[in-house]
Protein backbone atom coordinates (compact mmCIF):
# COMPACT_ATOMS: atom_id res chain seq x y z
CA UNK A 1 0.00 0.00 0.00
CA UNK A 2 1.19 3.08 -1.00
CA UNK A 3 2.21 5.87 1.99
CA UNK A 4 0.00 8.83 2.12
CA UNK A 5 2.17 11.97 1.06
CA UNK A 6 2.20 14.67 3.99
CA UNK A 7 1.47 18.01 3.81
CA UNK A 8 2.27 20.61 6.29
CA UNK A 9 -0.42 23.55 6.78
CA UNK A 10 0.64 26.64 8.21
CA UNK A 11 -1.99 29.40 9.39
CA UNK A 12 -2.56 31.19 12.52
CA UNK A 13 -6.80 31.30 11.56
CA UNK A 14 -8.53 28.17 13.38
CA UNK A 15 -11.12 28.68 10.31
CA UNK A 16 -8.42 28.36 7.27
CA UNK A 17 -6.51 25.23 9.13
CA UNK A 18 -10.68 23.75 9.24
CA UNK A 19 -10.85 24.80 5.84
CA UNK A 20 -7.79 23.24 4.82
CA UNK A 21 -8.39 19.81 6.93
CA UNK A 22 -11.78 19.15 5.17
CA UNK A 23 -10.46 20.02 1.70
CA UNK A 24 -7.26 17.71 2.21
CA UNK A 25 -8.83 14.67 4.49
CA UNK A 26 -11.27 14.00 1.64
CA UNK A 27 -7.92 13.80 -0.50
CA UNK A 28 -6.53 11.30 1.96
CA UNK A 29 -3.10 13.22 3.11
CA UNK A 30 -1.58 12.99 6.30
CA UNK A 31 -1.97 16.32 7.62
CA UNK A 32 0.48 18.40 10.22
CA UNK A 33 -0.05 21.76 11.73
CA UNK A 34 1.89 24.67 12.65
CA UNK A 35 0.37 28.14 13.99
CA UNK A 36 3.31 30.19 12.95
CA UNK A 37 6.09 30.09 10.95
CA UNK A 38 8.98 29.62 13.87
CA UNK A 39 6.37 26.15 14.11
CA UNK A 40 6.22 25.51 10.65
CA UNK A 41 10.35 25.23 10.43
CA UNK A 42 10.57 23.04 13.30
CA UNK A 43 8.14 20.51 12.36
CA UNK A 44 9.08 20.92 8.45
CA UNK A 45 12.61 19.80 9.96
CA UNK A 46 11.06 17.03 12.59
CA UNK A 47 8.60 15.69 10.02
CA UNK A 48 9.69 16.22 6.19
CA UNK A 49 6.45 16.75 4.79
CA UNK A 50 6.10 16.44 1.27
CA UNK A 51 4.82 19.85 0.56
CA UNK A 52 4.21 23.27 2.70
CA UNK A 53 0.65 24.94 2.66
CA UNK A 54 1.72 28.26 4.42
CA UNK A 55 -0.22 31.36 4.78
CA UNK A 56 1.76 34.58 4.59
CA UNK A 57 0.50 36.65 7.85
CA UNK A 58 1.21 34.90 10.90
CA UNK A 59 2.17 36.23 14.68
CA UNK A 60 5.51 35.17 15.77
CA UNK A 61 7.35 34.77 12.40
CA UNK A 62 5.38 35.41 9.00
CA UNK A 63 4.85 33.42 5.78
CA UNK A 64 7.58 34.94 3.21
CA UNK A 65 10.06 34.71 6.57
CA UNK A 66 9.83 31.24 7.21
CA UNK A 67 9.55 30.43 3.56
CA UNK A 68 13.20 31.90 3.27
CA UNK A 69 14.49 30.26 6.14
CA UNK A 70 12.86 26.73 4.69
CA UNK A 71 15.00 27.46 1.70
CA UNK A 72 18.64 28.43 3.08
CA UNK A 73 17.57 24.82 5.18
CA UNK A 74 19.54 22.06 4.37
CA UNK A 75 16.87 19.44 4.60
CA UNK A 76 14.04 21.64 3.86
CA UNK A 77 15.39 23.77 0.74
CA UNK A 78 13.47 21.37 -1.39
CA UNK A 79 10.42 21.28 0.11
CA UNK A 80 7.51 22.74 -1.69
CA UNK A 81 6.18 25.57 -0.42
CA UNK A 82 2.30 27.03 -1.45
CA UNK A 83 1.41 30.25 -0.17
CA UNK A 84 -1.99 31.36 1.20
CA UNK A 85 -2.32 34.82 0.33
CA UNK A 86 -5.23 37.26 1.28
CA UNK A 87 -3.94 39.80 -1.66
CA UNK A 88 -3.42 38.79 -4.64
CA UNK A 89 -2.00 41.32 -6.03
CA UNK A 90 1.17 41.56 -8.52
CA UNK A 91 3.77 42.62 -5.33
CA UNK A 92 2.65 40.65 -3.20
CA UNK A 93 2.72 37.22 -5.58
CA UNK A 94 6.41 38.58 -6.81
CA UNK A 95 7.56 39.30 -2.49
CA UNK A 96 6.12 35.61 -2.11
CA UNK A 97 8.59 33.98 -5.43
CA UNK A 98 11.62 36.12 -4.15
CA UNK A 99 11.15 34.21 -0.64
CA UNK A 100 11.47 31.36 -2.85
CA UNK A 101 7.55 29.61 -2.79
CA UNK A 102 6.64 27.62 -5.15
CA UNK A 103 3.03 28.64 -6.06
CA UNK A 104 0.29 30.64 -4.26
CA UNK A 105 -3.17 30.61 -3.72
CA UNK A 106 -5.52 33.01 -2.94
CA UNK A 107 -8.02 33.46 -0.41
CA UNK A 108 -10.97 32.44 -0.54
CA UNK A 109 -9.11 28.94 -0.59
CA UNK A 110 -10.93 27.60 -3.92
CA UNK A 111 -10.48 23.33 -3.23
CA UNK A 112 -10.38 22.54 -6.50
CA UNK A 113 -7.83 24.78 -7.55
CA UNK A 114 -5.88 24.08 -4.10
CA UNK A 115 -6.25 20.27 -4.80
CA UNK A 116 -5.27 20.71 -8.49
CA UNK A 117 -2.20 22.19 -7.58
CA UNK A 118 -1.43 19.65 -4.51
CA UNK A 119 -1.24 16.75 -6.86
CA UNK A 120 1.19 18.88 -9.41
CA UNK A 121 3.52 19.39 -6.82
CA UNK A 122 3.22 15.79 -5.76
CA UNK A 123 3.41 14.40 -8.67
CA UNK A 124 0.08 12.57 -9.00
CA UNK B 1 -15.15 -40.94 -116.33
CA UNK B 2 -12.33 -39.53 -113.59
CA UNK B 3 -9.01 -41.24 -114.63
CA UNK B 4 -7.21 -42.83 -111.75
CA UNK B 5 -4.15 -41.14 -110.15
CA UNK B 6 -1.24 -42.92 -110.83
CA UNK B 7 2.41 -42.31 -109.94
CA UNK B 8 3.44 -39.25 -108.34
CA UNK B 9 0.10 -37.82 -108.29
CA UNK B 10 -1.75 -40.45 -106.28
CA UNK B 11 1.73 -40.42 -104.13
CA UNK B 12 0.69 -35.84 -103.76
CA UNK B 13 -2.57 -36.31 -102.97
CA UNK B 14 -2.08 -39.05 -100.13
CA UNK B 15 0.48 -36.73 -98.90
CA UNK B 16 -1.63 -33.64 -98.90
CA UNK B 17 -4.56 -35.54 -97.14
CA UNK B 18 -2.56 -36.56 -94.63
CA UNK B 19 -1.08 -33.24 -94.14
CA UNK B 20 -4.35 -31.72 -93.96
CA UNK B 21 -6.01 -34.62 -91.34
CA UNK B 22 -2.75 -33.99 -88.90
CA UNK B 23 -3.42 -30.17 -89.20
CA UNK B 24 -7.20 -30.94 -88.65
CA UNK B 25 -6.31 -32.84 -85.78
CA UNK B 26 -3.67 -29.99 -84.54
CA UNK B 27 -6.40 -27.43 -84.63
CA UNK B 28 -9.00 -29.46 -83.06
CA UNK B 29 -6.61 -30.08 -80.09
CA UNK B 30 -5.68 -26.33 -80.05
CA UNK B 31 -9.01 -25.26 -79.94
CA UNK B 32 -9.61 -28.20 -76.64
CA UNK B 33 -6.92 -26.32 -74.91
CA UNK B 34 -8.51 -22.91 -75.69
CA UNK B 35 -11.64 -24.05 -74.15
CA UNK B 36 -9.83 -25.66 -71.28
CA UNK B 37 -8.31 -21.91 -70.78
CA UNK B 38 -11.39 -20.21 -71.53
CA UNK B 39 -13.20 -22.61 -68.83
CA UNK B 40 -10.24 -22.36 -66.19
CA UNK B 41 -10.35 -18.10 -66.56
CA UNK B 42 -14.33 -18.36 -66.68
CA UNK B 43 -13.91 -20.03 -63.13
CA UNK B 44 -11.44 -17.44 -62.09
CA UNK B 45 -13.76 -14.35 -62.37
CA UNK B 46 -16.23 -16.17 -61.07
CA UNK B 47 -14.53 -16.66 -58.51
CA UNK B 48 -12.81 -13.11 -58.06
CA UNK B 49 -16.71 -11.70 -58.44
CA UNK B 50 -17.36 -13.64 -55.26
CA UNK B 51 -14.43 -12.39 -53.23
CA UNK B 52 -15.30 -8.69 -54.55
CA UNK B 53 -18.63 -9.12 -53.50
CA UNK B 54 -17.38 -10.93 -49.84
CA UNK B 55 -14.80 -7.95 -49.79
CA UNK B 56 -17.75 -5.67 -50.25
CA UNK B 57 -20.44 -6.59 -48.05
CA UNK B 58 -17.54 -6.80 -45.45
CA UNK B 59 -16.55 -2.99 -46.31
CA UNK B 60 -20.30 -1.58 -45.93
CA UNK B 61 -20.46 -3.78 -42.83
CA UNK B 62 -17.21 -2.23 -40.96
CA UNK B 63 -18.67 1.18 -42.14
CA UNK B 64 -22.04 0.65 -40.46
CA UNK B 65 -19.85 -0.46 -37.38
CA UNK B 66 -17.82 2.75 -38.00
CA UNK B 67 -20.65 4.68 -38.22
CA UNK B 68 -22.16 2.68 -34.56
CA UNK B 69 -19.06 3.40 -32.95
CA UNK B 70 -18.97 6.89 -34.02
CA UNK B 71 -22.05 7.60 -32.53
CA UNK B 72 -21.30 5.41 -29.09
CA UNK B 73 -18.54 7.33 -29.04
CA UNK B 74 -20.31 10.88 -29.46
CA UNK B 75 -22.68 9.52 -26.71
CA UNK B 76 -19.92 8.54 -24.60
CA UNK B 77 -18.51 11.81 -24.84
CA UNK B 78 -21.48 13.71 -24.21
CA UNK B 79 -22.06 11.29 -21.45
CA UNK B 80 -18.42 12.55 -20.00
CA UNK B 81 -19.27 16.25 -20.47
CA UNK B 82 -22.37 15.54 -18.40
CA UNK B 83 -20.50 14.01 -16.28
CA UNK B 84 -17.58 16.15 -15.27
CA UNK B 85 -20.24 19.27 -15.20
CA UNK B 86 -22.42 17.23 -12.72
CA UNK B 87 -18.90 16.33 -10.55
CA UNK B 88 -17.55 20.24 -10.70
CA UNK B 89 -21.27 20.99 -9.31
CA UNK B 90 -21.04 18.51 -6.47
CA UNK B 91 -17.45 19.23 -5.67
CA UNK B 92 -18.81 22.82 -5.16
CA UNK B 93 -22.09 21.95 -3.84
CA UNK B 94 -19.26 19.96 -1.47
CA UNK B 95 -16.98 22.77 -1.09
CA UNK B 96 -20.03 25.16 -0.09
CA UNK B 97 -21.41 22.40 2.72
CA UNK B 98 -18.09 22.30 3.72
CA UNK B 99 -17.80 26.49 4.40
CA UNK B 100 -20.98 26.48 6.04
CA UNK B 101 -20.15 23.79 8.27
CA UNK B 102 -16.80 25.63 9.10
CA UNK B 103 -18.34 28.57 9.66
CA UNK B 104 -21.20 27.41 11.85
CA UNK B 105 -18.75 25.26 13.65
CA UNK B 106 -16.55 28.53 14.53
CA UNK B 107 -19.40 30.22 15.92
CA UNK B 108 -20.53 27.87 18.07
CA UNK B 109 -17.11 26.57 19.67
CA UNK B 110 -17.24 28.87 22.19
CA UNK B 111 -18.28 30.79 24.54
CA UNK B 112 -16.25 33.61 24.90
CA UNK B 113 -17.02 36.64 23.28
CA UNK B 114 -13.75 37.70 22.23
CA UNK B 115 -13.55 34.34 19.93
CA UNK B 116 -16.66 34.22 18.81
CA UNK B 117 -15.67 37.81 17.17
CA UNK B 118 -12.54 36.53 16.20
CA UNK B 119 -14.61 33.41 14.29
CA UNK B 120 -16.77 36.32 12.16
CA UNK B 121 -13.53 38.05 11.35
CA UNK B 122 -12.08 34.97 10.03
CA UNK B 123 -14.95 33.88 7.99
CA UNK B 124 -15.65 37.24 6.52
CA UNK B 125 -12.02 37.57 5.48
CA UNK B 126 -11.32 33.58 4.60
CA UNK B 127 -14.66 32.37 3.37
CA UNK B 128 -16.31 35.47 2.12
CA UNK B 129 -13.21 37.71 1.08
CA UNK B 130 -13.19 41.12 2.84
CA UNK B 131 -10.59 42.19 5.37
CA UNK B 132 -12.91 45.55 6.53
CA UNK B 133 -15.78 44.91 8.61
CA UNK B 134 -17.99 46.33 11.31
CA UNK B 135 -20.31 44.72 13.73
CA UNK B 136 -22.97 46.78 15.69
CA UNK B 137 -25.32 46.29 18.63
CA UNK B 138 -28.67 47.60 18.30
CA UNK B 139 -29.72 49.84 21.31
CA UNK B 140 -33.41 49.64 21.16
CA UNK B 141 -33.99 52.19 24.40
CA UNK B 142 -32.23 54.88 22.28
CA UNK B 143 -32.98 53.86 19.01
CA UNK B 144 -29.01 53.62 18.07
CA UNK B 145 -26.84 51.27 16.75
CA UNK B 146 -23.71 50.99 18.69
CA UNK B 147 -20.57 49.71 17.40
CA UNK B 148 -18.71 46.38 18.94
CA UNK B 149 -15.54 46.16 16.97
CA UNK B 150 -14.21 47.14 13.49
CA UNK B 151 -11.31 45.53 11.91
CA UNK B 152 -9.66 46.94 9.30
CA UNK B 153 -11.74 49.61 8.28
CA UNK B 154 -10.01 53.17 8.45
CA UNK B 155 -10.87 55.45 9.54
CA UNK B 156 -12.74 53.74 12.02
CA UNK B 157 -16.65 54.14 11.56
CA UNK B 158 -18.72 55.78 13.72
CA UNK B 159 -19.09 54.69 17.40
CA UNK B 160 -23.02 55.00 16.96
CA UNK B 161 -25.37 55.05 14.19
CA UNK B 162 -29.09 56.27 14.40
CA UNK B 163 -31.44 53.42 13.70
CA UNK B 164 -32.85 54.47 10.04
CA UNK B 165 -29.84 56.44 9.20
CA UNK B 166 -27.20 55.59 6.04
CA UNK B 167 -27.34 52.47 4.34
CA UNK B 168 -26.48 51.14 7.99
CA UNK B 169 -28.98 51.96 9.75
CA UNK B 170 -31.61 51.76 7.33
CA UNK B 171 -30.73 47.82 7.02
CA UNK B 172 -31.70 47.30 10.84
CA UNK B 173 -34.68 49.34 10.21
CA UNK B 174 -35.70 47.06 7.45
CA UNK B 175 -34.32 43.96 9.24
CA UNK B 176 -33.11 43.19 5.67
CA UNK B 177 -29.30 41.60 4.17
CA UNK B 178 -28.52 44.33 1.65
CA UNK B 179 -25.84 43.41 -0.68
CA UNK B 180 -24.28 46.27 -3.07
CA UNK B 181 -23.11 45.70 -6.35
CA UNK B 182 -21.55 49.34 -6.40
CA UNK B 183 -18.88 50.99 -3.85
CA UNK B 184 -17.69 54.76 -3.59
CA UNK B 185 -21.32 56.12 -4.34
CA UNK B 186 -20.56 60.11 -3.73
CA UNK B 187 -23.97 60.11 -2.50
CA UNK B 188 -23.09 57.52 0.28
CA UNK B 189 -22.50 58.62 3.85
CA UNK B 190 -18.78 59.07 4.03
CA UNK B 191 -18.05 56.24 5.97
CA UNK B 192 -20.37 54.38 3.79
CA UNK B 193 -18.36 54.74 0.80
CA UNK B 194 -16.83 50.94 0.28
CA UNK B 195 -19.87 49.24 2.13
CA UNK B 196 -20.65 46.33 0.08
CA UNK B 197 -22.88 44.42 2.59
CA UNK B 198 -25.19 44.86 5.62
CA UNK B 199 -25.78 41.31 7.16
CA UNK B 200 -28.14 42.08 9.80
CA UNK B 201 -28.71 39.70 12.78
CA UNK B 202 -31.70 38.22 14.03
CA UNK B 203 -32.35 35.77 17.31
CA UNK B 204 -35.86 34.90 16.81
CA UNK B 205 -36.71 37.24 14.31
CA UNK B 206 -35.64 40.22 16.58
CA UNK B 207 -32.75 42.45 14.89
CA UNK B 208 -30.11 42.48 17.37
CA UNK B 209 -27.01 43.89 15.50
CA UNK B 210 -25.46 43.97 11.99
CA UNK B 211 -22.22 42.78 10.33
CA UNK B 212 -21.27 45.51 7.61
CA UNK B 213 -18.52 44.27 5.46
CA UNK B 214 -16.94 47.14 3.48
CA UNK B 215 -14.16 46.71 0.48
CA UNK B 216 -13.74 42.94 -0.80
CA UNK B 217 -10.62 41.65 -1.36
CA UNK B 218 -8.80 42.09 -4.94
CA UNK B 219 -9.32 39.15 -6.40
CA UNK B 220 -13.02 39.02 -5.46
CA UNK B 221 -15.22 40.89 -7.86
CA UNK B 222 -18.57 40.22 -6.51
CA UNK B 223 -20.70 38.14 -4.10
CA UNK B 224 -21.89 34.69 -5.10
CA UNK B 225 -24.15 32.11 -4.14
CA UNK B 226 -21.90 30.86 -1.37
CA UNK B 227 -21.60 34.12 0.09
CA UNK B 228 -25.44 35.39 0.36
CA UNK B 229 -25.41 31.28 2.11
CA UNK B 230 -22.80 32.55 3.95
CA UNK B 231 -24.78 35.20 5.37
CA UNK B 232 -28.25 33.71 6.08
CA UNK B 233 -25.88 31.70 8.54
CA UNK B 234 -24.44 34.72 10.37
CA UNK B 235 -27.72 36.19 10.39
CA UNK B 236 -28.77 33.88 12.92
CA UNK B 237 -25.71 31.81 13.74
CA UNK B 238 -23.32 35.00 14.50
CA UNK B 239 -26.59 36.79 16.90
CA UNK B 240 -26.95 33.51 18.63
CA UNK B 241 -23.14 32.87 19.32
CA UNK B 242 -23.14 36.60 20.49
CA UNK B 243 -26.14 36.42 22.68
CA UNK B 244 -24.64 33.02 23.95
CA UNK B 245 -21.84 35.03 25.30
CA UNK B 246 -23.31 37.90 26.90
CA UNK B 247 -25.69 34.87 28.60
CA UNK B 248 -22.00 32.78 29.51
CA UNK B 249 -20.86 36.23 31.14
CA UNK B 250 -23.87 36.50 33.01
CA UNK B 251 -23.87 36.15 36.77
CA UNK B 252 -25.74 32.56 36.58
CA UNK B 253 -23.11 31.51 34.62
CA UNK B 254 -20.61 33.16 36.65
CA UNK B 255 -21.58 31.46 39.50
CA UNK B 256 -21.85 27.71 38.07
CA UNK B 257 -18.10 28.57 36.60
CA UNK B 258 -17.24 29.26 40.59
CA UNK B 259 -18.69 26.20 40.90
Amino acid sequence: MPTKKKILLVDDSKTVLMMEQMILNKAAYELVIANDGRQAIAKANDEHPDLILMDVMMPEMGGFEACAKLRSGEATRGIPIIMVTTRGEAESIEKGYASGCSDYITKPIDGMELLSKLKNYLGE
Amino acid sequence: MKKPLVGDDASYVQKVSQETNRYVRDLLADNERVRSVAAALESEVTALRREVATARSAMERRAEDEARLRRQLASLEDEGGRLSERYLEVEEQNANLANLYVASYRLHGTLDRKDVLEAIHEIVANLVGSEQLAIYSTRPESGTLELTTAIGVVPEPPSTIPIGRGLIGAAVRDGKTYLFESTGDPDRLPHERDLTACVVLKLDGVVTGVLAIFRLLPQKSAFGALDRELFDLLATHAATALFCTEMASGPAMRRSARG
